[in-house]
Parts: C-alpha cells; sequence; structure tokens
C-alpha cells in the first residue's frame, strides 16, 4: 500500500541529498578553481625567486624546505639545453621547455608546470595536481558535513510535519467510519484545510443522495407493507367463510372468491417487484440499453391481453405510424405497456373501446392509449402517478360489484411513470376518445 | 340485529357481510363515507362496523358526527395493526371497540354481539324474557326448559321482540331488523313467521293487535 507520509518523506529526502551533492559539486569546484589560481601564482613567484640565482650549485634544500613537502620538482638548463639542476631527480619530468604554463600528464601522476626564460637560463617548476584536488575535496567535504549531519533531524521534522498535515484526513476517515446507514448527516466542512474540503463535500453530497433513496425504499416498503395488508385480510376472511361453508355450492363460490382473493394479492406482489425492478440505478448495469421495436413490443402485449379484452367485450386495437424505434430495456417497456393498456382495459366498461397508437413524432416516439372509460378527472390527473393513489373517476362509478372489477393495486400508472423517467421520457394526460375516459401519452426520444 | 358495515375494499366488504348475515346479522354496506354518514343518519341499525380508512369521508368523520348528534348506538373500527394513534383516536372519538386487520369472523361477530348486549343493559349472553331464553353467540333457544327449533330468521323476530318488552312492533320495524337493503323481502315473510312461532311456542307468547303490529308481555316478574 502506498503511504503519502513515506513517499513525501523518501522524495523530500531524495531532493535534499541531491541539493547537498551539488552544493558540494559547486564548492569543490570553486575551491579548485581558487587553488590553482593560488598555486599558480605560488610557482610563478618561486620562479621568480630563483632568477639570476648562480646555479654553481645547487640551491640546496630548495625542494624540501618548500610548505607542500617536496611536492615541488625545479629544474634550470642554460641556453644550450643543458641541465643546470633538477631538484628531485627520482622524478623524471620531461625536458620540457614551452614557456609559460602547462598541464602534463605522465606515469606519475598530471603536473601543473611553469617556465620561464631568464638572462640565460630556462626555469622550469612543476607541481602535482594532486595537491591542488585534495586542497578542494577537503574544503568540499567542510560543507557538506554539517548538512548530512542535519539531515535525520531534517527527516524526523518533515516525518511529524506531515502527519501533522493528514491529520485532517484522519478525522474526516474517523467521522466516515462513525455514520451509518440510519445516521447519515453530513460531515462538519468547518476548520478543514483547502485540500480536503472537496472530498469531503464530495462525501457529504453522497450521502445526502444516499439518504434520499434509502428515505424513498423505507416508505416503498412500508407503503408496500400496508397495501398488501388489505388483499390479505380479505383471503383471510374469504379462507373463513370457505371454512364455514356446509353446502356444496357454498364451498364452491367460497373457494372461487378466495381464487380471486389470491389473484389479486399475487398481482400487487408482482406489480411491486416490477415498480422496485424500475426504481432507478437498480439493475441498470444488469441491463444494458437496446434498441427496442416499440411497435413490436405493443402487437405482443395487445395479443397478451386481447383475451381480458374479448372478456368484456372491449374493442382493443393499434393503429401505427412510421418506424417506432428506441433505445432501452425492452422487459421494462413491455411493463409500461402491458400497465397502461391493462388500465384501460380494466378501467372500461364493458362494450367499450381501448386504443393503443403508436406513431413517430419527429425525434420522438409517442405512445398513446386511449380508453373510452370513466376518465380520470383533470385535478386528480397528477396525483395518480403517486403510489398506491387511485383515483375516482371521472364519471359516475356503477354499482359496487362493477367497481370490485375495477379495482387495481394503485400501483399502475406509478410503474409506467418510473419506466418513463427511466427512459426520459414525458407523459401526458388527456381525454381519451369521444370526449370520455383518459389517455395517456408517453413520448420516447427516438433513436435512428 | 341489524348491522351497517362500512368498508372500502370490495372483497373485505363482500366476505364480512357473508360472514355476519351466516351469523345471524342483518347488514347493509356502504364503501365510502359519505354513503356512511346518510345510512347511520337512518337509525335503522343496531350497530356499525366502521373501516377508518374510507374514501370521500374518513372514518373517524363519520364517527365524530354521530356522536355529536347524540347518536349512542355502538361502534366497531376496522384497524391496521400497526395503526394504534388511529385505533387511540378512534376510542377517543367515541367507538366501542376495535378489530385489527386481518381479524377473525367470529371474533367480529362475538364482539359485536357483546356490544349489542351491552348496549342493552346486559352482561350475560343469554336473552331471558319469562320462560324463553335466547343464546345470540350459538344460535340457540330453550322454552319451557325445552330446546326450540328456530331459523335465522325467526330467532332474530324473538330477538328484537324481547328486546323491547311490551312495545308493539310494526312489520315494517320487524321487517327493519330482519333485511338489509339488498335482502329481498318476501311479502308476508313476517306474518309467516309469526305464525310458525305461535305454532312451536303456543299462541299466548307473541301478541297480534291487529292492524299496529305485534308485541310481547312485560313478564309478570319483572313488572
Amino acid at each position: 500500500m502506498t503511504s503519502i507520509r513515506r513517499q513525501l518523506l523518501f522524495w523530500l529526502l531524495v531532493g535534499l541529498l541531491a541539493g547537498v551533492a551539488v552544493a558540494a559539486a559547486g564548492t569543490y569546484l570553486r575551491a579548485r578553481e581558487e587553488a590553482n589560481e593560488l598555486f599558480d601564482h605560488q610557482l610563478q613567484e618561486m620562479v621568480a625567486s630563483l632568477t639570476g640565482a648562480p646555479f654553481a650549485a645547487a640551491p640546496a634544500g630548495l625542494g624540501d624546505s618548500d610548505a607542500g613537502g617536496n611536492a615541488l620538482v625545479v629544474q634550470i638548463w642554460d641556453r644550450n639545453g643543458v641541465q643546470l639542476y633538477l631538484s628531485q631527480p627520482q622524478r623524471v619530468l620531461p625536458q620540457h621547455a614551452q614557456l609559460g604554463f602547462t598541464n602534463l600528464h605522465t606515469d606519475a601522476g598530471d603536473w601543473r608546470v611553469f617556465s620561464a626564460l631568464t638572462d640565460n637560463q630556462v626555469i622550469q617548476v612543476a607541481q602535482p595536481m594532486r595537491e591542488r584536488r585534495e586542497l578542494a575535496a577537503s574544503m568540499a567535504l567542510r560543507t557538506i558535513v554539517p548538512l548530512l549531519a542535519v539531515l535525520p533531524a531534517l527527516g524526523l521534522l518533515i516525518w511529524l510535519i506531515i502527519a501533522r498535515g493528514l491529520k485532517p484526513l484522519e478525522r474526516v476517515a474517523a467521522a466516515v467510519g462513525r455514520r451509518s446507514p440510519t445516521q447519515l448527516e453530513p460531515l462538519a466542512e468547518r476548520g478543514l484545510p483547502r485540500e480536503v474540503q472537496p472530498l469531503v463535500q464530495s462525501l457529504n453530497g453522497l450521502l445526502l443522495r444516499l439518504g434520499q433513496a434509502l428515505a424513498v425504499q423505507r416508505t416503498f416498503i412500508a407503503d408496500a407493507a400496508h397495501e398488501l395488508r388489505t388483499p390479505l385480510t380479505a383471503v383471510h376472511l374469504q379462507a373463513q367463510l370457505a371454512e364455514r361453508a356446509t353446502t356444496d355450492a357454498e364451498r364452491r363460490k367460497a373457494l372461487a372468491d378466495l381464487k380471486s382473493g389470491l389473484e389479486r394479492a399475487t398481482r400487487l406482489s408482482e406489480q411491486l417487484l416490477t415498480l422496485a425492478r424500475a426504481e432507478p440505478g437498480v439493475e441498470a448495469a444488469e441491463r444494458p440499453p437496446s434498441v427496442v421495436d416499440l411497435l413490436a413490443l405493443a402487437r405482443e402485449v395487445i395479443a397478451e391481453l386481447a383475451p381480458l379484452a374479448a372478456e368484456k367485450a372491449i374493442d382493443l386495437g393499434l393503429s401505427e405510424g412510421g418506424k417506432a424505434m428506441l433505445r432501452g430495456d425492452a422487459d421494462a417497456l413491455r411493463a409500461l405497456l402491458s400497465n397502461l393498456i391493462d388500465n384501460a382495459v380494466r378501467y372500461t366498461p364493458a362494450g367499450g373501446r381501448v386504443d393503443v397508437a403508436v406513431q413517430a413524432e419527429g425525434d420522438r416516439v409517442a405512445l398513446a392509449v386511449r380508453d373510452n372509460g370513466p376518465g380520470i378527472a383533470p385535478l386528480e390527473r397528477q396525483r395518480v402517478f403517486d403510489r398506491f393513489y387511485r383515483g375516482q373517476p371521472a364519471a359516475a362509478p356503477g354499482d359496487a360489484g362493477a367497481r370490485a372489477s375495477v379495482r387495481g393495486s394503485g400501483l399502475g400508472l406509478a410503474i409506467v411513470k418510473s419506466i418513463a423517467d427511466q427512459h426520459g421520457a414525458a407523459i401526458e394526460l388527456g381525454p381519451g376518445l369521444d370526449g370520455t375516459g383518459l389517455g395517456v401519452t408517453v413520448r420516447f426520444p427516438a433513436t435512428a | 340485529m341489524r348491522v351497517l358495515l362500512a368498508e372500502d375494499d370490495p372483497m373485505i366488504g363482500a366476505s364480512v357481510r357473508q360472514g355476519l348475515r351466516q351469523d345471524g346479522f342483518a347488514v347493509d354496506w356502504v364503501e365510502d363515507g359519505r354513503a356512511a354518514e346518510l345510512a347511520v343518519a337512518e337509525r335503522v341499525h343496531d350497530a356499525v362496523v366502521l373501516d377508518l380508512g374510507l374514501p370521500k369521508r374518513a372514518g373517524l368523520d363519520v364517527l365524530g358526527t354521530m356522536r355529536r348528534s347524540g347518536d349512542t348506538r355502538p361502534v366497531l373500527i376496522l384497524t391496521a395493526r400497526d395503526a394504534v394513534a388511529d385505533r387511540v383516536a378512534g376510542l377517543d372519538a367515541g367507538a366501542d371497540d376495535y378489530v385489527v386487520k386481518p381479524f377473525d369472523l367470529n371474533e367480529l361477530s362475538a364482539r359485536l354481539r357483546a356490544l349489542l348486549r351491552r348496549g342493552a343493559g346486559r352482561a350475560g349472553p343469554v336473552l331471558t324474557h319469562g320462560e324463553l331464553d335466547l343464546n345470540p353467540a350459538t344460535r340457540e333457544a330453550s322454552f319451557k326448559g325445552e330446546p326450540l327449533a328456530l331459523s335465522p330468521r325467526e330467532f332474530a323476530l324473538l330477538e328484537a321482540l324481547i328486546a323491547r318488552p311490551g312495545a308493539i312492533l310494526s312489520r315494517a320495524q320487524l321487517e327493519d331488523k330482519l333485511y338489509g337493503w339488498t335482502d329481498p323481502v318476501e311479502s308476508n315473510a313476517v306474518e309467516v313467521h309469526i305464525h310458525t312461532l305461535r305454532k312451536k311456542m303456543g299462541a299466548d307468547f307473541i301478541r297480534n293487535v291487529r292492524g299496529v303490529g305485534w308485541m310481547v308481555a312485560r313478564p309478570a316478574s319483572n313488572a
């Protein structure tokens, strides 16, 4: 696992060391330059002091008395090139008489040589370069040693400062760790460094959305449990009546009632499932959108519901206009169609009419389901999309028996809305056929 | 005994109506609060079974209207298990008892009988008039110490008559106790049932006041 603290420490120390190295190199180079000037000057002085000296006898102890030890080598020639003097015979330097400063490479190392022509002599003084380098190196060393000495202390300081700087992150982590699904209040944003604030703001945004999603789910479950209680109460009572039945006819009737009670409970639970699936974000990843032919889908759903319509002598039909291709979830769209058409067939009295129209409208595909049933009063048209809301019909209701047959779960239009939202479609409620009834129009974005 | 049932769910309503009928009640069923208020105003029912979640007019409002108008007839409310607040509000608004959904038909009947009994100022389950004993819970009757076989209508008729001893009940009044709105009323049904009862119990028990109605005498011991 990477650690910001360790990485920072490592790279800061690497940087520091590089800085020290550069400083050392710089010191060394400058020191050598200064040493060069100094020693060159010394060589010139030396040559000047030797000028004019009689060389019958060698200047005794010249090399030994020098501060550089026996480092200096002095050679003197006369005009004819006869060596008059060699301070250190064991040192073999070339018979070199190039005047001025030269650098020499020999087997005994690098030398700095200065030769000068005097009245009748050539004087040459040579000094090993090694000395100059050693001097420069020791100066450079003196510069970096104190730096290297404080390095561990610097490292410790960096380590502590980083730890201090990262404290807010630890606090945020601890605060997030304390959150539970039931406790999603936002994290405190005050007093946080600028670098951590965006993280906390994003986290707070997420917590907010999570809280909202959870609240929706909780309400949904409570509503669902509440709504399931009614059909279950009915089933309970119907079962008891079946138990009480004393004649075959009574028992058959009671069992038929019980069966329709169970069908209602089953239908409700299936619709709850459909609605839960149509929730935004749920299973969306598992079901990637594909190109769906809404017209073909409508044909299939109408074929499925045709028997129900025939039972009530309802004239159910489809009209088409243009291509109706759209991008979406085929299963969800089937549920949408099924709920819309089923609703229309259920709420339209026997002998009525239900028209399904699928039409291209520019860059949209419009699905319209119109009936000539009781319709929905304009004032209630917004509320019917609420879960479990059952609309009061606009027209006068029939007797109790007829109403019993059209009693829905109150979920159909909520499912339609949820699926339409998922597909970026707009829903419009309006009048149905012949000025009565209900017309639901869903406009989807079309695809090529 | 005639009961008003206010319940908006068609399946629950139909089942409760059928179950209560089997238990000897005449039942009228309404599906919304407004219809319930109209039915309550008729004052023909002996008790009201009231669902609180009624459309058009909430059950609690119906109950409030009833109690404000001085109506003291027993009211039993139907509520959900978790709706404690509703239940409390219902009882405070003047309900006499409640059952929790999903409920048992036998329990509902028993609670209704208990409410009606207490409403009549009796504590025991058996109605007694002279030598006649009626047990509404078991639908059993005995007369002069002998078991008496009665049809449900005959039982209901006797129950209505001995509830108000000494009062003359007209045919229409008796029919109100025997039949709900949707029950088919056979012509002369009351006369036929009284005729049979007289055959079973002797002519003295139920007296006919020609042109007015029928009555049972106040028992001599009570007078």
